[in-house]
């Protein structure tokens, strides 16, 4: 046993035991994100940083082993302020948005992307109950609002927004007769279910939100991917049907682990300002694999490595590896594989370890 | 500098990519000499590449089919190590050396000129014809000759941008034509030894056409002499070097040796043995000094005070530790390394000295690591010896990575039995059996000679089992690094011998305890096992005494960039730099004032002139805000321009980073651009706050010591030179250095003739015989070509903003 201290608290540490757990028996919870227990740890992020006061320098007490007479602090200024500077240098490359433009600008705080999603998958009845939690009867906002979902909306740049408003407007319309003295049930739909019980319903403009500008054309062009119509525009909405072929044309700016990313947790507790100027360390790419539904986006990706180590990669089913060097080192499938050829039994364990929306379920 | 380059993407470079079926029996070949073990990767990526010209697709799969080597694998550590590539590259490779010195010498500037000749954009690195392929590489040690170049084999020194045809059609002329540099006849009673260095340097000098010369001299006319290639004499600017040795007293010294002179030079001294041979010399003599003025020039004709003169000053507050017997040590002969002392501290370690006495010895010696820490030599050993593990390992680290540092080369390929003897010196006293030399694969004559040296040592029973019927065993082998600064840290150098990606991780667990497969692997690098036998045969006493109170003995150091006399040196610790720069290095170059000298590379930080009484000791040096480092020391004038020197270096650690921690991968790139806007006067004063305050947070987030001393020349830049920084920001560079604020202007003591339009590579200057020319701003693109071949000095570089504040 090894006898240390952290925060001013005596701890006793067993042989080979790291700060950060020691730190957990003393009561002392430090963040982490690059961190899972039971993989092997790699001091990537460097959100776990401690303070080691004797030798007056930081050390990540993810894999910093406890050691005789150690004085730890784990929650002073300067160690508060190094995380941060941390996750502010995570945001920095982070070229994703946590919550689609149209929601953000919409007066109303309605979840556009989600009903577009709902729309474009048939679920009609979810759609309606979206619509029904958000506008009161009487009330549907866009009749009078200028649209500044539309103008916000990044298919615009390409070839012409998603007629948002008029999708809307129907919706609403239609989902007052229809939902009349029905239950209210969200169903097998978890997102939908999210949606109406979190405090972001409406959209709750204080929490953290990761936010980039204009779209280069390769962005663009990956984004998308995301579409899953035809392409048909339609300006006019006149039944369910033609709300969801247009509704298809969204290109999901959301994210999908928007409710679910360490990152975006860390950044709202140490409040940290989303860092302008983003800059992705490698050409802008969404890789999908349709059979497993993996779905890997390089500009969410922090590099931390926890899908490296959390699966096994075998000749007969190669895993995700690092691909070069320093700061354009990106996750990958193999130089020697297709991307749509990896993890085909160990897609799940992947997604789940992933700390950030680069890894996700497509559907 | 071409853009963030991606290794794995497929170019348009029209190579032809070799044939399946080949490529397989290629890999199997391979195999069977490498073995096909996990921790074998790198090897076996090596000799694939060497014999494919680079890594087909096919081939990796192949290898992952028949070995344990699985694809994740594979696919990090080749796209991991810069030696490695996935595209075919041209028939001859053109390294454009990057390195400090070559950079302060210009080598943006040759490496755009060879661009432009070739006809490479930027977004490739082959010609369109395939012949060449271009690389900017980061130090190839030669750094006394900057701008270097180096085309396969062929090295080529002070090279200027102008001569870049040139030195192409030199280097295809000399394909196919091998040098005779093998002298057969070695008789055993000889009127005189004639030795001449052999080391990379000398050689890019032309030291190998010297040889050849000697011995053709040598055939015609029958001298009775020895021919002996001789280690790193250090005297880098005065090289070919050749000394002719008649007995103990009788030593002539001659530099910068020309070919055509080598037959007077030696005809001076030595006499044929026939009279027929003495006649026709006589003959040709004369009709020489008839018929050319060369002669008049002719070294021969100095007196042997002047041509020593600079000799003597270059090594006369020299002191030989690690370099002992420099210049006269064969580094191919065992025989010679054992009659001069060679091996007699090994044989007192083994035979009179019990382990824990001689780590005693190296502990009090006061012994500090040469490799930039300075970690207490003794006290590592003596970890190292404490543990207990099935097989215990000592590396010897000669991943000498500082651009601007060569001093373990010149070790390497100098003293390979030296190295050796250090290496069972530390094995047999902390119980280790294993030893691997980790040389990088930029240094492939280093490699070589230390292989030629273990393979003698074996044969003559000093490596092996049963070393000198000691009972001692220890098996000693070479790893050729793959191309990795961050490698020369201790655990990511253990990473890439066990197959992996180079990537360090926090100590503790330290090496010297769990190492090497999680055995106990002691560390030290290559001077610092040096310096082992001299302690040894000489004792603590005499080690202690050369120093300061802290740093002991003596430090090889590598003198370059602006400085009249660069080379190695050897010298006592406490030396001041004025002492190195004015009394050895005979002072700055080209009458220029002295500014700043960068000590440590890109961990190291730069010292001004003004401080120039500062003692080279590990302490004084970190008060400064710099590094001791490696050794790689350059003298910058005022012509240099410290935010272009910090950008330089930002780039060299940006691109050498790991990526693994967030401060140093994400960090240094951010600290890049800041330096890379103020150099472009793109900057804001308020940023340099920014930029400070960023500093100090890479500086205390980084994981390794790469990314916590990456800031160094950006801090100790802000501490000497803030106005500097400051006037970028208001848009002018002092030095006139940084492109994007300076502009290239003809005055009126222009003669009109023409020497600029003909040298300017994109017609930016009109051609007006006998009138003032000048340069259209919109085309020049500042190669500086135009000023360099100016007969009255007439191009200048000014602000752009004509705030000349001087």
């Amino acid at each position: 046993m090894t006898k240390i201290r952290i925060n001013n608290i005596e701890v006793e540490a067993g042989n080979d035991q790291t700060i950060l757990d020691a730190a957990l028996m003393a009561g002392v919870s430090i963040p982490t994100l690059c961190h899972k227990d039971g993989v092997e740890h790699y001091s990537s992020c460097m959100v776990c940083m401690v303070k080691d006061n004797k030798k007056n320098n930081y050390i990540p007490s993810c894999t910093a082993l406890a050691q005789e007479d150690m004085d730890i602090d784990a929650s002073g200024e300067e160690v508060i302020s190094i995380r941060k500077k941390a996750i502010e240098l995570l945001l920095s490359e982070h070229r994703a948005e946590c919550e689609a433009q149209c929601r953000v600008v919409c007066p109303g705080g309605y979840n556009i992307p989600l009903m577009n999603r709902l729309l474009a998958a048939g679920d009609i009845e979810k759609a309606m109950m979206l619509s029904f939690s958000e506008v009161k009867s009487g009330e549907i906002k866009c009749l009078t609002c200028a649209g500044y979902c539309e103008n916000a909306c990044r298919r615009k740049k390409i070839d012409a927004p998603v007629s948002i408003r008029n999708i809307k407007i129907f919706v609403a319309q239609h989902s007052d007769k229809y939902t009349e003295g029905k239950l209210l049930n969200s169903g097998d739909s978890k997102e939908l279910s999210d949606s109406l019980n979190t405090e972001n319903h409406p959209y709750n403009k204080k929490q953290f939100s990761s936010r980039i500008g204009r779209l280069e054309t390769s962005e663009q062009n990956e984004w998308l991917k995301e579409c899953t119509g035809d392409r048909t525009r339609y300006r006019t909405i006149t039944d369910f049907k033609t709300a969801g072929d247009e509704a298809a044309n969204c290109m999901r700016c959301d994210c999908r682990a928007a409710a679910d990313c360490r990152l975006r947790e860390l950044a709202g507790e140490f409040s940290v300002k989303d860092p302008k100027g983003k800059v992705v360390n490698s050409p802008v790419v969404k890789k999908i694999n349709h059979r497993t539904g993996l779905i890997f986006e390089n500009a969410k990706c922090i590099k931390c490595g926890l899908c490296v180590r959390v699966c096994e990669d075998r000749t007969d089913e190669p895993a995700l590896c690092f691909i070069n060097r320093g700061f354009i080192s990106i996750i990958s499938e193999p130089l020697t594989e297709e991307f749509v050829n990896i993890l085909a039994t160990q897609t799940d364990i992947c997604i789940d370890v992933c700390p950030t929306g680069a890894l996700s379920r497509f559907k | 500098m071409a853009g963030e380059e991606d290794n794995t993407t497929t170019r348009n470079c029209n190579c032809q990519p070799a044939d399946t079926q080949n490529i397989t029996s290629v890999v199997d070949e391979v195999l069977k000499e490498t073995g096909r073990e996990k921790d074998k990767v790198i090897l076996i990526l090596q000799e694939v590449q060497k014999r494919l010209n680079y890594l087909p697709s096919e081939a990796l799969k192949h290898i992952c089919r028949v070995t344990d080597i699985t694809p994740g694998q594979i696919s990090g550590v080749s796209t991991f190590y810069s030696q490695f590539r996935h595209i075919p590259a041209g028939k001859h490779t053109i390294k454009i050396c990057a390195g400090t010195a070559c950079h302060v010498k210009g080598s943006q500037l040759i490496s755009e000129a060879f661009r432009r000749v070739l006809k490479i954009d930027d977004s490739q690195n082959t010609s369109p014809d395939n012949l060449f392929s271009i690389e900017e590489v980061a130090c190839l040690g030669c750094c006394t000759l900057a701008p270097v170049v180096q085309i396969d084999e062929k090295t080529y020194g002070h090279v200027r941008p102008t001569q870049t045809d040139e030195i192409i059609q030199d280097f295809l002329q000399s394909q196919g034509k091998t040098l005779n540099t093998t002298d057969k006849n070695q008789p055993d009673i000889i009127d005189a030894e004639v030795r001449i260095g052999l080391g990379s340097c000398c050689v890019a000098g032309g030291s190998k056409e010297i040889l050849s010369r000697l011995i053709e001299i040598k055939e015609i006319y029958d001298l009775n002499i020895r021919l002996k290639p001789v280690g790193c004499v250090g005297v880098c600017n005065q090289t070919p070097l050749l000394e002719i040795v008649r007995d103990q007293n009788n030593h002539v010294r001659y530099t910068n040796v020309k070919k055509d002179q080598v037959e007077e030079i030696l005809l001076k001294h030595i006499k044929p043995r026939s009279l027929n041979k003495r006649m026709k010399y006589r003959i040709n003599d004369l009709a020489d000094t008839f018929l050319s003025d060369d002669m008049l020039n002719s070294p021969v004709n100095l007196s042997s005070d002047l041509r020593e003169k600079y000799l003597n000053n270059f090594t006369k507050n020299q002191i030989r530790q690690a370099t002992v017997n420099s210049g006269i040590l064969s580094p191919a002969s065992l025989d010679e390394y054992l009659l001069l002392d060679g091996f007699r501290a090994l044989k007192k370690s083994l035979f009179f000295s019990k382990p824990a006495e001689i780590i005693d010895i190296i502990l009090r010696s006061g012994l500090r690591g040469r490799g930039g820490a300075g970690f207490l030599t003794g006290r590592k050993w003596d970890i190292s010896s404490g543990t207990s593990g099935n097989v215990k390992y000592v590396v010897c680290n000669g991943d000498e990575g500082d651009p601007g540092a060569f001093m373990d080369r010149m070790l390497l390929e100098s003293f390979p039995f030296r190295i050796i003897e250090g290496m069972l010196i530390a094995g047999y006293s902390t119980g280790a059996s294993e030893g691997i030399f980790y040389i990088r694969a930029e240094y492939p004559l280093a490699v070589t000679r230390v292989r030629n040296a273990i393979q003698l040592c074996y044969e003559k029973g000093f490596l092996g089992k049963n070393i000198l019927n000691s009972g001692f065993t220890f098996n000693a082998r070479i790893f050729e690094g793959a191309g990795a600064f961050v490698c020369g840290e201790e655990t990511a150098l253990i990473a890439s011998l066990e197959g992996k990606r180079g990537t360090p991780h926090l100590r503790p667990p330290y090496p010297a305890v769990k190492g090497f497969f999680g055995n106990p692997t002691l560390v030290n690098n290559v001077e610092t096992l040096a310096l082992v036998p001299w302690i040894i045969n000489n004792g603590v006493e005499a080690f202690s005494s050369v120093g300061t109170e802290k740093s002991k003995g003596t430090k090889v150091f590598a003198l370059a960039g602006k400085i009249s006399k660069g080379g190695l040196i050897e010298v006592p610790m406490g030396i001041t730099i004025r002492e190195i720069i004015e009394e050895i290095g005979d002072g700055v170059a080209d009458g220029r004032s002295f500014k700043a000298v960068q000590i440590g590379g890109p961990s190291g930080g730069c010292i001004p002139a003004t401080m120039s009484d500062t003692p080279i000791d590990y302490e004084e040096l970190t008060k400064m805000g710099a590094m001791m480092g490696s050794g790689g020391l350059v003298v910058l004038d005022d012509t240099d321009c410290m935010v272009d020197m910090a950008k330089y270096f930002l780039t060299f650690t940006h691109k050498q980073s790991c990526g693994k921690c967030t401060f140093c991968r994400i960090g240094t790139k951010h600290m890049l651009d800041m330096l890379t806007r103020l150099s472009e006067g793109k900057a804001e004063l308020s940023e340099i706050d920014d930029l400070e305050r960023l500093c100090q947070y890479v500086k205390d987030g980084s994981l390794c010591g790469l990314g916590k001393t990456a800031p160094n020349p950006v801090i100790t830049g802000l501490r000497y030179f803030r106005e500097e920084y400051e006037a970028h920001a208001k848009g002018y560079c002092p030095a006139k250095k940084c492109r994007e604020l300076i502009k290239y202007s003809i005055s009126d003591k222009c003669t009109g003739c023409t020497k600029c339009y003909q040298e300017c590579p994109v017609n930016a200057i009109g051609f007006k015989p006998y009138e003032r020319h000048e340069i259209d701003q919109q085309l020049c693109t500042k190669c500086d070509n135009c000023r360099v071949v100016c007969p009255v000095n007439a191009v200048e570089i000014v602000n752009q903003n004509d705030k000349d504040q001087n």
